[in-house]
């Protein structure tokens, strides 16, 4: 993480005539159209991944239209990690020593071209790093946060979305929440539709003893992430480290949608040719700026 | 806006169980015998009429608002030792209504059968000359016969003559009521705030308070409370206004402490169904008590004590009085409509009536109230609770421009506040503008309250309601500390 890597261009640029322009000083604009899903294929689910596969490998069906698949990446594009953690009251204790531990373990994992970022949340959201190259200064805002108040935690992915997509490079969210939400401003409703909306693949490791994860299930299967639930926290590091190696063996799918309407939801299938194999990928995004 | 130091970890949830009534048997009949002592289930040690003798010499020292000498001693009674005093000192104000009386009975909670309270008839005699002192001896003819100022101390004596003083100011025999009740709300507030036994299986025929706490949407303590809101609840249905030919019935003291004390328990979220349908069955039409009762019921509804209650471990046969959110919802939106009846330029039922409907779906009508709400508001923190709440319900309207507007006039009224930013953030990314949704969370993030420092009013929406609370505390003290010594 010490200098940016190459950065990937994943976005054509379709040039349209303005309506109002002339032959001579003619105005065009650009709209960024193409689509990319991160697709994590696996030999069965939960199973071995499958890797070396090309775009010719791969069927993406977009609201049931077949889509031609413009180009794979795999493991080639840095990657955006933002490790959204949960410092309410409740973590405070054992639980923010292992956070600690399980963060600095998943910043030693990056590779020197990925950047990561620290979003905490407890009633209010804090950047306690911005996207950055240097681990050290994550380590560091990891170790300095501190645990009070309420749980934001809907507030708290939001910004991480949002702040993953802030830069070129694949977004990967990583929340850790121990509670469900207590404080937040907005609503889960809103922020599904933003994840609905983002190229970035939300993971969630929660440790809730009593109550179901029900937005962070939401949330990690609308980005096709994954949610895990934990006991016990002891072995938080373990998990980080494991959602960095799975993203890792992701493919990148970028396609040009064409022969489906532009606004809404777009139903996404996404299927591997000629093999028995699991696919996990998000199951649709939303475009233009219906609600 | 007043910072409240337990908002951010501490959730209060207490459910009083004061339905019982002590019945009073009519004069002349004997005490009872011995069998009939052990036959029945709640007689009466002498321990019992000490502590009522020091619970009436702390009611007349007690200085209201301090947690002086007498409402610590109070506040270290045992919750036992309570559930008895709040018997007896029941059975204390019906003997200073009506000497004669020397039977009394109890219908404890679920049962139709009333039990007897047997006191014997040293007991009983006793218990008359407290009355006697309660209500400032030398007014009934009977105390006097009775020579019963010859079996006072100094501290009842003196008792007997702040009370004779109050009955001559025109307040009947109401010193020891009022008094009682701003004693134990002292206790409640100033010396027992967080205290919580295990839940007792030893039966008594006395109230008993459950407390649960949750923090973080997590229950983290359960068990049993002293009974001081339900003693103070209960002297002040017995106070006479004005005169002790009344009958028993609500006035502006009584209102002022239900408003005042249901503001302090809002304050610091120790939230009590009880206490506030008590006041509303003495003010049905107090716009501050409904506003209060609305604001309760929409707390209910928030996640942090939905989902707590759903985490919740209860002992059997403990109920907390909440339902579903929807149905809070529903309840907290009569409740304001009610206060707007009774008030209708009350922007802050307006502004939490408009609140509480675009929760329920309904926003246009929320908008509308909204509207109005920013229109007429001058405080500032009602005014961003109005912006907040309006652009959330122009958005939900796809008037997306409204919404804008009113997010950005929050954000200028506390800049430091997350909120509007948060809004901003996703309005844009709402519209396909991507770039304001970055340029907004930057912002928020380059706050100073994202490093902790800076308050967002909507972290402390929902005591805000009780941002007067020390205020209304004094206020309905004032006469009391003016009280002189007699």
């Amino acid at each position: 993480m010490k200098t940016p890597g190459p950065i990937a261009l994943l976005a054509t640029m379709m040039l349209q005539p303005s309506a109002a322009g002339t032959a001579q000083n003619t105005v065009f604009s650009a709209k960024v159209e193409m689509v990319r899903v991160d697709a994590l294929v696996t030999e069965r689910e939960n199973g071995p991944a499958v890797v070396g596969l090309g775009p010719s490998d791969f069927e993406v069906y977009d609201n049931g239209v077949l889509q031609q698949v413009d180009l794979v990446s795999f493991d080639e594009v840095p990657l955006n990690v933002i490790l959204t953690l949960d410092m309410s009251d409740s973590v405070a204790g054992e639980r923010l020593d292992h956070l600690r531990t399980a963060g600095a373990a998943l910043i030693a994992a990056l590779k020197n071209e990925d950047q990561a970022g620290l979003v905490t949340f407890s009633q209010g959201v804090g950047l306690g790093a911005p996207l950055t190259h240097d681990a050290g200064r994550v380590e560091r805002a990891i170790e300095n946060a501190a645990a009070s108040g309420d749980t934001a935690l809907v507030d708290g992915t939001y910004a991480a979305i949002t702040l993953g997509e802030s830069d070129a490079g694949r977004a990967l969210v990583i929340v850790f929440s121990d509670g469900v939400d207590t404080a937040s401003w907005l609503s889960a409703d809103a922020v599904l539709a933003a994840a609905k909306r983002s190229d970035a693949v939300v993971y969630a490791v929660s440790a809730l003893s009593r109550l179901k994860p029900e937005f962070l299930r939401e949330v990690t299967s609308l980005t096709g992430g994954r949610l895990f639930e934990v006991e016990k926290t002891a072995a938080l590091g373990e998990i980080f480290v494991r959602v960095l190696e799975e993203f890792r063996r992701r493919y990148l799918v970028s396609y040009t949608p064409r022969g489906v309407e532009k606004g809404g939801w777009h139903r996404l299938d996404v299927r591997v040719k000629g093999r028995r194999s699991s696919v996990k990928a998000r199951p649709g995004y939303l475009a233009g700026n219906s609600p | 806006m007043r910072r409240l130091a337990l908002f951010l970890c501490v959730l209060l949830i207490a459910a009083g169980v004061a339905g019982q009534d002590i019945a009073a048997g009519v004069a002349g009949q004997d005490a009872p015998s011995p069998r009939r002592l052990r036959q029945f289930a709640e007689p009466v040690a002498d321990a019992r009429l000490d502590r009522l003798e020091r619970w009436l010499k702390a009611v007349a020292r007690h200085a209201p608002g301090v947690a002086d000498p007498q409402a610590n001693e109070v506040g270290g009674w045992s919750q036992p030792d309570l559930q008895s005093l709040w018997i007896d000192v029941d059975v204390l104000v019906k003997s200073m209504r009506n000497p004669g009386i020397l039977r009394f009975s109890i219908t404890p909670p679920g049962q139709r059968t009333p039990q007897d309270i047997l006191y014997t008839k040293p007991q009983l005699q006793r218990l008359k000359t407290l009355a006697c002192a309660a209500i400032g001896l030398a007014v009934d003819p009977r105390c006097v016969e009775r020579k019963a100022a010859t079996g006072l101390d100094a501290d009842l004596l003196r008792l007997a003559s702040l009370a004779y003083a109050a009955r001559t100011g025109g307040d009947g025999d109401n010193f020891v009521l009022r008094r009682g009740a701003l004693l134990h709300g002292d206790v409640a507030m100033l010396v027992m705030r967080t205290a919580v036994e295990p839940v007792s299986t030893s039966r008594s025929l006395g109230p008993q308070r459950f407390r649960m706490q949750l923090s973080d949407g997590y229950q983290t303590d359960f068990g049993q409370q002293a009974v001081h809101w339900e003693i103070a609840r209960m002297v002040l249905d017995h106070v006479k206004p004005g005169s002790t030919d009344a009958a028993p019935g609500p006035d502006d003291m009584i209102r002022q402490w239900y408003r005042a004390t249901g503001a302090w328990m809002q304050a610091v979220e120790e939230h009590d169904t009880v206490h506030l349908n008590r006041a509303r069955a003495m003010f049905p039409a107090d716009p501050d008590i409904l506003f209060l009762s609305g604001t309760q019921r929409e707390a209910y509804a928030a996640p942090r004590i939905q989902i707590g209650m759903r985490s919740a471990v209860l002992a059997d046969g403990v109920k907390f009085d909440i339902a579903s959110a929807p149905l809070e919802l529903r309840q907290a939106e009569r409740f304001f409509r009610r206060a707007l009846e009774a008030k209708p330029d009350h922007v802050e039922a307006r502004l939490r009536l408009g609140r509480v409907l675009g929760l329920l779906g309904q926003h246009a009508d929320a908008a509308r109230e909204l509207r109005q709400v920013v229109g007429s508001v001058d405080e500032d923190v009602l005014r961003y609770y109005g912006e907040l709440f309006l652009g959330a319900e122009e958005e939900a309207l796809s008037q997306f421009d409204p919404a804008f507007a009113a997010y950005q006039r929050a954000a200028a009224l506390y800049p430091a506040a997350q909120s509007p930013w948060l809004a901003l953030s996703s309005l844009g990314r709402r519209r396909g503008d991507r770039a304001e949704a970055q340029r907004a969370l930057q912002h928020l993030f380059d706050l100073p309250s994202s490093a902790g420092g800076a308050d967002d009013p909507w972290w402390t929406y929902y005591v805000a309601q009780a941002r007067d609370v020390d205020a209304l505390l004094d206020s309905l003290r004032r006469p009391f500390l003016a009280q002189g010594e007699p």
